[in-house]
């Protein structure tokens, strides 16, 4: 039976999808569209299934996507270089950079080179200042993702108490700010927080990105609270099977809250969603830009 | 009356005195003098009483200050113009280009045609999203004055709850960025928050910048905190006659004063630490640029 209180996130997905491939057969009509390249930079197996997934929903959304896989050895001024060059290239839509990337490359310069109208991943500098300054139609796409999973439940965001667990740039920062711009109140803990159950247990929404799996218990949840759970945890069992949980111990929480997304079927595929339809930002922004 | 006064016109003095002493040695050692041009455009009488100090201090401060004054009826093309071309100035390091803009002017344009590693303002999209990701960036004159009279205060503030009220782009969202910088758990309360007394109750670290004279009273504060208004309204003062006027800080001064352990008073305590960081931003964007060591105490 379905459990009301998991929010779907592969549904979700599916409908950001649908409407994704409803615009791209009108664009493509027109021009064929440029493709979504993804980089790999080195083998780093754990990449594999997130490729796996960004190939299959752009399928399904009726986007090219190309996979290249970069030498682990490459320079940092190659990969720079190969980048600016998709930027000057009509035919690639939006770049994707897999992490992570081999230590001797700085991913954060990396990222910066790839131009805002292609930055599909909303990791530029740029892309972030416009979130900050509530520009918020290309953002990260898994702060997007939790947002947009806070909206499923039906809960009006505007004087909303959000907690935000963890601080990192790629989810923390930018979903705070994103949902700043929609009215919510946000407060951010980290792990210098004295009590993070202290501020969790005030909120009407607890999301979580620490990396630590079931690091939020029912204790820390207020009831009838909605919980966004980031976390993708490998968990060996005793007799050595691989489980993978989120930071979030989802049975225990679920007893309290109203709704929580589940791991794995809950943020993930809403990310790869969002990324198909930054892809769609890009290609808008790049007409009115005169690019196409 | 229990709260320590933070006196920021004091300790704007020692930040421009750091920065005069730096830039004396920058001089002696490297034969660099950082160099501030501020644009004004139109003669709005605010904008020129602020060009004229920006001006005055930076001289005092021993750096260059080129002054750009345009006719409020200058065209986008040719302000873009001016821009790129102290773009290329190597003897320009900060770029200040005095806002509001006349009405026919694109702001947003404007800002983010300043190179960003000149933008002494902090404005430039770019700079917004390093400072977002916790990278190194120039950071707006007024939440960096307010976080260096915190830390000169309460030392380090790793761990500390801070409220943030107001979420204005210069003031309310930077200052957040560089409090969650320095770890601590952070809170944006504003106009659509509930319960925005009890938020800010829970604060060891309360910011106001809301511009609402006096909204944050002396039941909104711990016992203890520090609180440092960033409001500059003017009010009617009948106490001081008809029709007189004075200024007042989002933050009933008399009473928090009473609960807050540090308060700086509207005047005298963030006002004038706005233009010493304008000095400090100018002095780093020189060091930057020239491949020498930031100074110390004087970024975030």
């Amino acid at each position: 039976m379905k459990d009301n209180r998991l929010l779907d996130g592969r549904a979700v997905q599916a409908r950001i999808l649908d409407e994704v491939s409803a615009y791209t057969a009108e664009a493509s009509a027109r021009q064929p569209l440029g493709r979504l390249v993804s980089i790999s930079i080195g083998d780093i197996p754990e990449v594999a299934v997130y490729i796996r997934n960004q190939a299959r929903a752009a399928e399904r959304a009726g986007l090219p996507f190309a996979q290249e896989f970069w030498p682990a050895n490459i320079s940092y001024d190659a990969c720079k270089q190969r980048i600016l060059d998709m930027n000057d290239d009509a035919d690639v839509l939006g770049i994707i950079i897999q992490r992570p990337v081999p230590e001797h490359i700085n991913v954060r310069s990396l990222q910066s080179a790839i131009h805002p109208l292609k930055d599909v991943e909303g990791m530029n500098p740029a892309s972030i200042g416009n979130i900050v300054y509530n520009d918020v139609a290309l953002a990260p796409c898994t702060a997007a993702a939790s947002v947009e999973l806070i909206k499923e439940t039906g809960l009006d965001l505007k004087g909303l108490e959000v907690v935000m667990v963890g601080h990192s740039e790629i989810v923390g920062k930018p979903a705070a700010f994103l949902l700043m711009a929609e009215g919510a109140t946000v407060t951010v803990c980290h792990h210098m927080t004295r009590s993070v159950a202290m501020h969790s247990r005030r909120a009407d929404v607890v999301i979580v990105a620490v990396g630590k799996p079931h690091f939020l218990g029912a204790d820390m949840v207020k009831p009838g609270a909605a919980v966004i759970d980031i976390g993708i945890n490998q968990r060996v069992a005793d007799d050595g099977t691989v489980s993978i949980v989120g930071d979030v111990d989802t049975d225990a929480v679920k007893e309290i809250a109203s709704w929580i997304t589940p791991v794995p079927g809950g943020v993930g595929p809403v990310t790869v969603g969002v990324l198909m339809r930054n892809a769609v930002v890009a290609h808008q922004r790049q007409i009115a830009a005169g690019w196409l | 009356m229990s709260a320590k006064i933070i006196d920021g016109k004091a300790f704007a003095a020692t930040v421009r005195e750091k920065v005069a002493a730096h830039v004396a040695t920058l001089k002696a050692e490297h034969d660099i003098t950082p160099g501030l041009a501020v644009v004004l455009a139109g003669e709005d009488p605010a904008s020129q009483v602020y060009v004229r100090n920006k001006g005055k201090q930076t001289i005092e401060a021993g750096m260059n200050s080129f002054e750009h004054k345009l006719d409020a009826s200058v065209s986008e093309t040719d302000l873009l113009a001016l821009i790129d071309q102290l773009n290329s100035d190597p003897a320009v390091h900060g770029i200040l280009c005095q806002l509001p803009l006349p009405d026919h002017l694109n702001e947003d344009l404007v800002i983010n045609s300043i190179d960003p590693a000149k933008d002494v303002d902090g404005f430039h999209i770019s700079n917004v999203g390093l400072l977002g990701t916790g990278q190194k960036s120039m950071v707006p004159c007024t939440p960096l004055g307010c976080l260096m009279m915190l830390r000169d205060h309460l030392g380090s503030l790793s761990g500390k709850s801070a409220v943030v009220v107001g979420r204005s782009n210069i003031v309310g969202k930077p200052m957040a960025n560089l409090l969650l910088k320095d770890s601590c758990t952070v809170t944006i309360a504003h106009s659509r928050t509930k319960d925005i007394e009890d938020v800010c109750r829970a604060a060891d670290i309360l910011v106001a910048a809301v511009g609402r004279p006096e909204m944050i009273t002396g039941d909104w504060v711990k016992e203890g905190a520090t609180v440092i208004d960033v409001g500059i309204n003017r009010i009617p003062a009948p106490e001081r006659g008809e029709g007189k006027m004075r200024l007042a800080g989002d933050v009933h001064f008399e009473s928090a004063a009473e609960k807050a352990g540090a308060i700086t008073p509207v005047p005298g305590g963030v006002g004038p630490m706005t233009i010493a960081c304008l000095l400090a931003n100018t002095l780093t964007a020189c060091c930057r640029a020239n491949g020498l060591s930031e100074p110390e105490g004087l970024t975030a």
